[in-house]
């Protein structure tokens, strides 16, 4: 009997009854392509790669356990009914039977997502570990125009917009943010909640390019799922800060698209009045919040009263309490986010028409400042003479204050990723800016340095008062800055006898290396005679005098190794050696570019 | 003077078409009326007040300086006005309809006969104007008469007229009566509304609203005398059905009239995380997405210059592979403001949605090792001394690649041979060249005789293989090395038996030895180690291919076995009468005293180029031409117990010592290298083999790099012959 024979009765095993093709798939749940698409989506099923492939390379392969999970799931039953209802709708419709189209039109069946967030999130932290996408989709639509041609809804646009503010006010409030970082693409913000680091993309706040190679239909299902993830997450998150979810906004500020601050202000507003007013009314907060929400009017005036009662603390009796609440909610902090919310205090920002208004408004509370902008509903206006900075993008600024600074919005974005306020001469009006570097790029890992980093990094030292090497002796050793930390931590910790110790090691190894390099650099300026050659004798004494090839012994010395190796362990070996040649092959580039962009500067 | 009045005729002999139409439809009108009930006659309107607007058209063609019109009468059709008259008497002329009924009637029936007799001076009626191109007259007028065609004007006193004319402007050239009209200022204004697209007519409107001029209320007979049905005066059984049947469904519910009741969306999902610990989900593993890439400096909206590839670097990556080309090229942008909308960000958020959704996912590990802990754990080098490491001689003296060297049994002298056809003997310890024996071809292979009180060479070049005598040893030793190098020739035929034709042995006088002529060219020759017999290699000899020859007895045999493939090289067992005979895919082992085959060595690699066997007879290493090294331990398999890939190209000759560990190999990438190769007298040890040092200093001639390897019999000490014709020895 051939081994592939299966008896009939038998059933199948293996791969053959693990994995099903999508087509297969297709069939035997009887739904139409779109939908099995968009219950994958909605559920989170993937393909998966069977060990072999039954059907050829060319399928895609789901695991029969997730198709049956698909089959079972109530939200296929639901589509269906939507579907037969809507066939209904257009017998009706067809008929000419206007009266019953609308009848029913009014009692569409509709489904929920929850249950599939409660089931693909069984934790709240599986939920923001899986937030990142989510995030970036949700701000991507809220920038995009609705059309109609593609089913993109004005009311969904206005949801994502909503929902994204939601975001980004809980995130400035709590002083979540962690990285910023101004790309081509957009602005990538990167914010810590419960541990987990959650990046997520902004575009430009500009005219989005729709292009027509885009099955919307597909991101449009994404962002059905996503908006109800963000928003479950949000009403988490407002939770556990005791503020009503949803929010209602100021209607005035609603209305002149300052979302964000009028957020910030009832959040601000929702958050600290309770505890200020907790001593008069033993009440719980949320009580009161639950009050707050009953009329908007109402709700209105509550709100300006908690606002003052905000601004005015020291007049209050509660001020004491107010400021225990404080300590108390620093002491939750982690240091970080201590570090982070007094990052900006005592400053005031006034931001200028030019500069992306919503972005600072996100970033510049999250870091403790105040802000206020030109235009209506702004808290302060451009004359207010506490104004320590205001913000500008353009090449030259008329009217000048002299009590504060100009800067440009780059300025705060590098503050936020270095966690020190840094000097402005170099971000002043008119001025080219330095380059805005990456806060997510690990430089030991890259092996590559940018200049300005090493400036932050000397800036922050400086900030937290320690000694770093000077910057004459750092010239020496620029191009490897495995030396400069070894040096710096050398220096600090001088009095210890081990970093004497360590400090004279890396001194003999530094030089050991420079006779290297110049005797390198004299075998291939002079050519060497055989017999020098001879005397390359790996003797540990010899090499001390005269190392005429030590490159080639080097060489040597690994290739000797992997002669021994077997196929497979040299094969892995080589093509970690590839990686990392390609890696250092960028980092010569960069090298290279520098010099010569130096160069070029140097004979100006 | 009736040119003027002419011209406007044959204007408005086209233009109020419209107006005529309407007339004549408002006529028919009429006359149906007439035919019905209504006894009285309402009149058309426009042709009246056509009539009254007709006194002002007048007026301006006689102000326009033209002359009168001759039938008045039958002008009314004509009407135009300025618009003012028109809509004054719009309001009341139906009003006066009934009194100048009469009259209208009149106006309309002439206006009828009157529209196709417009009257032309010309009477030809419509032919073609060529007809009368030759004649001298263009037609007749209305009494019969010729009329003559005008004097043509040329053209330039026809310019020069029309320049001086400020009127020329207007003026039309009328060919069917041969004569110049002048427009009115009236009719210009008709002729632009007409360029206009609109009516003529000022005061005509196209959408005037529609006035019934029929009554209808005092109609005093219905259309129809049939009896109102009964249907009429009962409620609708279909209606009283279709409430039941409404009724019937609200009853049961089946229509709702109250709006669903709306749920809260939005509610605390996540409320307690220990009650929700329980197995989500169906028993696979959820593989989460990975997370994107995170940006790097280079996708700063102002990154470091370095981080900007140069224009020419843009360039090149045209000339890249689609897959290799970098996605995404930095750009500097002097200013936050200056920075446009990404134009990609819907399309990777696509690409990000469709990864999701699938890409198949599985789980990879990631192997985050240090790759040098991949490299096995070997002992120190420094422990496994002494062995070859630097050279400290070269032999200079060949003119050719030096293809072969040996080393005398004592390890006092060496041999080499070389393409250049000569054979030299140097002494090792001061690189003096000895002796030089010419030999007329290129050199292959040469051997010395392993005995020590027999230093005897053998020297295999093209079909020749030579014994020489050396010259070294006592006396005695000479004697003994002399008889034995002494060939009686006529004997030879005889004694080879069936080798005939293969082998013939005779004196070579020139060079004092013997001279075994073969039948096709020897590539190697090998000694016994007792020093009586040696072998030759004919690659392409066949069946005849590797021979035994025995010096003492002149005598050469066939090898009493079959070789499958072309053979390479051939050698001796160091102990035991074992003959190992490679050939290019495999290494045969045969007993020599049986006279069978012992064991069949396979090394897997594509071209074996040599062998060596260690001194302990249980090991062999195998050089192939791909660079490969293969150790056989015979005791444990047929199969390598080691490759080493050790040399880029092929390997020309492997060398075990004689009593050190020491084994190594020569390629043609000009290196050498030496391993530490133990084997211990315990079977259940595996052999150890360390690489130790890889020698230079040859240098490439004709793609040939090292040719031949051979240890000092004594000292840890190599010699390599160099296709650049140098031979050097590496010394501890």
């Amino acid at each position: 009997m051939p081994k592939h024979y299966r008896p009939p009765g038998k059933k199948k095993e293996g791969n053959v009854a693990r994995y099903i093709t999508r087509t297969h798939a297709v069939k035997y749940l009887q739904v139409s392509l779109s939908l099995f698409r968009k219950l994958c989506i909605l559920k989170g099923i993937f393909p998966r790669e069977p060990k072999k492939k039954v059907k050829g390379n060319h399928h895609t392969y789901y695991h029969m356990k997730d198709i049956l999970f698909l089959k079972h799931e109530p939200l296929l039953e639901k589509f269906r009914d939507i579907r037969a209802y809507d066939k209904k709708v257009k017998k009706a419709v067809s008929k000419k039977n206007r009266d019953l189209a609308e009848r029913l039109l009014t009692r569409k069946p509709t489904y929920t997502l929850d249950m599939l967030i409660r089931e693909r999130y069984p934790k709240f932290i599986d939920a923001l570990r899986d937030l990142d996408d989510c995030l970036s989709m949700v701000h991507l639509f809220a920038a995009l125009p609705a059309i109609e041609r593609e089913k993109i809804q004005v009311k969904r646009i206005h949801n994502c917009r909503r929902l994204s503010h939601e975001w980004q006010a809980y995130i400035s409030r709590s002083h979540k943010l962690r990285k910023t970082f101004i790309s081509v693409k957009g602005i990538y913000y990167q914010a810590e909640v419960e541990g987990q680091k959650i990046t997520w993309l902004t575009p430009h706040a500009l005219q989005q390019v729709l292009p027509e190679d885009v099955d919307y239909n597909i991101m449009l299902t994404f962002l059905e799922f996503y908006e109800t993830l963000i928003a479950f997450v949000n009403f988490k998150l407002y939770h556990s800060i005791n503020v009503k979810y949803p929010p209602i906004l100021d209607p005035r500020l609603e209305a002149l698209a300052a979302d964000l601050y009028a957020l910030s202000r009832y959040l601000d507003a929702n958050s600290k009045a309770p505890p200020v007013e907790s001593q008069a009314v033993s009440s719980s907060g949320s009580e009161q919040v639950e009050v707050q929400q009953k009329g908007t009017e109402v709700d209105e005036s509550e709100l300006r009263l908690a606002q003052l009662q905000h601004q005015l603390p020291s007049n209050e009796p509660g001020a004491l309490m107010h400021l225990v609440e404080d300590a108390v909610g620093e002491d939750e902090d982690d240091e970080e986010t201590r570090e982070c919310k007094t990052l900006f205090k005592n400053m005031k920002f006034f931001l200028s028409r030019e500069v992306p208004r919503e972005s600072l408004l996100f970033v510049i509370p999250a870091f403790g400042g105040v802000v206020s902008w030109e235009g209506e509903g702004a808290p302060f206006n451009e004359s207010d003479q506490s104004i320590t900075h205001q913000i500008v993008d353009r090449p030259t600024q008329g009217h000048k204050f002299l009590s504060r600074e100009y800067v440009q919005p780059q300025w705060v974005y590098d503050c936020v990723n270095a966690r020190i306020i840094l000097p402005v001469e170099e971000y002043m009006v008119g001025r080219v800016p330095p380059p805005h570097l990456s806060p997510f790029v690990d430089h030991e890992a890259e092996g590559y340095v940018p200049e300005y980093a090493e400036t932050i990094k000397r800036l922050q030292a400086a900030a937290r008062k320690e000694v770093l090497p000077m910057p004459g002796m750092e010239k020496e050793d620029l191009d490897d800055p495995q030396n400069l930390l070894v040096e710096g931590i050398i220096n600090r910790a001088e009095a210890i006898e081990a970093a004497e110790k360590k400090r004279k090691m890396s001194i003999l190894q530094k030089q050991y290396h420079d006779e290297l390099k110049m005797e390198l650099q004299g075998v291939q300026y002079s050519s060497v005679s055989n017999v020098n050659k001879q005397k390359s004798a790996e003797d540990a004494e010899a090499q001390e005098d005269s190392l005429p090839d030590m490159q080639q012994i080097v060489e040597d010395n690994a290739n000797l190794s992997k002669v021994v190796m077997s196929r497979k362990k040299r094969r892995l070996y080589e093509a970690m050696q590839i990686g990392k040649e390609r890696k250092r092959a960028h980092v010569d580039l960069l090298k290279n570019r520098k010099k010569r962009i130096d160069e070029a500067n140097k004979s100006e | 003077m009736k040119v003027p009045k002419e011209g406007s005729r044959s204007v408005d002999s086209q233009i109020p078409q419209s107006e005529k139409e309407t007339n004549q439809k408002k006529k028919e009108e009429t006359l149906n009326t007439k035919e019905g009930e209504e006894p009285q006659v309402e009149l058309p309107t426009d042709s009246e007040s056509g009539d009254e607007i007709f006194s002002e058209d007048d007026d301006a063609l006689r102000e326009s300086g033209s002359g009168e019109s001759e039938s008045l009468g039958d002008e009314d059709i004509v009407t135009t006005s300025d618009g003012e008259g028109l809509s004054d008497d719009d309001g009341n002329h139906v009003q006066e309809n009934g009194s100048e009924s009469d009259e209208a009637h009149e106006g309309v029936e002439e206006s009828d006969s009157s529209e196709d007799e417009v009257t032309p001076r010309n009477t030809i009626g419509d032919v073609p104007l060529e007809w009368y191109k030759d004649e001298e007259h263009i037609g007749y007028d209305i009494t019969g008469k010729k009329i003559k065609k005008k004097e043509r004007q040329d053209k330039l006193d026809s310019f020069l007229a029309s320049a001086d004319d400020s009127k020329s402007w207007r003026k039309i050239y009328d060919e069917y009566n041969d004569e110049e009209v002048e427009l009115t200022k009236h009719e210009m204004k008709l002729i632009r509304r007409l360029l206009k697209g609109k009516a003529p007519h000022a005061d005509f409107d196209p959408h005037a609203p529609y006035v019934d001029w029929f009554a209808w209320d005092d109609a005093k007979h219905p259309l129809s005398n049939a009896p109102e049905p009964k249907r009429r005066f009962i409620p609708s059984k279909w209606e009283s059905k279709k409430v039941v049947e409404y009724v019937r469904a609200i009853r049961k519910g089946l229509i709702k009239f109250d709006k669903p009741k709306e749920e809260p969306q939005i509610y605390l999902l996540w409320g307690d995380d220990s009650s929700s610990t329980e197995k989500a989900g169906h028993g696979l593993a959820y593989i989460p997405a990975p997370k994107p890439k995170l940006p790097g400096h280079e996708e700063s909206y102002s990154p470091s210059l370095e981080y900007i590839p140069a224009q020419e670097e843009i360039n090149s990556y045209q000339l890249m592979f689609e897959e290799d080309r970098p996605k995404f090229i930095p750009k500097r942008f002097m200013s936050l403001r200056s920075v446009p909308a990404y134009e990609k960000a819907v399309n990777e958020s696509f690409d990000r949605c469709l990864d999701l959704y699938l890409c198949p996912r599985a789980r990879k590990k990631r192997i985050n090792i240090d790759p040098e802990s991949l490299k096995p754990k070997l002992p120190s080098r420094k422990d496994l001394k002494p062995y070859p490491t630097t050279c400290y001689i070269e032999y200079r003296g060949h003119k050719g690649a030096v293809m072969s060297i040996s080393t005398e049994a004592s390890g006092q002298w060496i041999a080499s041979g070389s393409s250049d056809g000569t054979v030299r003997i140097w002494e090792v310890e001061t690189g003096r060249c000895l002796r030089v024996w010419e030999v007329s071809e290129a050199v292959q292979h040469v051997a010395w005789n392993p005995l020590p009180e027999l230093p005897i060479l053998a020297v295999s070049a093209g079909q020749d293989v030579f014994l020489l005598n050396t010259g070294f040893g006592n006396e005695e030793e000479q004697e003994k090395i002399k008889e034995l190098l002494h060939v009686e020739t006529p004997t030879m035929p005889e004694d080879s038996g069936n080798s005939t034709s293969a082998v013939t042995w005779a004196q070579d006088d020139k060079n004092k030895g013997i001279r075994l002529k073969h039948f096709k060219s020897v590539s190697s020759v090998e000694w016994h180690r007792k020093g009586d017999y040696f072998s030759t290699v004919m690659p392409s000899g066949e069946s005849r291919a590797i021979l035994i020859h025995q010096l003492s007895k002149k005598l050469t045999q066939r090898t009493p076995f079959k070789l499958h493939g072309l053979p390479v090289s051939s050698a001796f067992h160091p102990t035991r009468s074992i003959f190992f005979a490679s050939t290019k895919k495999n290494v045969r082992v045969y007993d020599l005293l049986k006279q069978k085959l012992v064991k069949k060595l396979e090394p897997g690699v594509r071209e074996i180029s040599s062998i060596a066997i260690h001194p302990g007879g249980d090991n062999v290493i195998v050089g192939s031409r791909e660079g490969k090294l293969c150790w056989f331990d015979m005791d444990l398999s047929s199969q390598p117990y080691r490759i080493l890939k050790c040399h880029p190209k092929d390997i020309t000759n492997v060398a075990f010592h004689r009593s050190y560990p020491l084994f190594a190999s020569c390629s043609d990438d000009c290196t050498a290298y030496v391993f530490h190769g133990m084997v211990y007298s315990d079977l259940n040890q595996n052999p150890l083999i360390v690489p130790l040092e890889i020698l230079r200093g040859h240098t490439s001639a004709n793609g040939r790099g090292v040719m031949d390897c051979k240890f000092h019999p004594r000292q840890p000490w190599l010699f390599t012959a160099g296709a650049d014709s140098i031979i050097k020895l590496y010394c501890h």
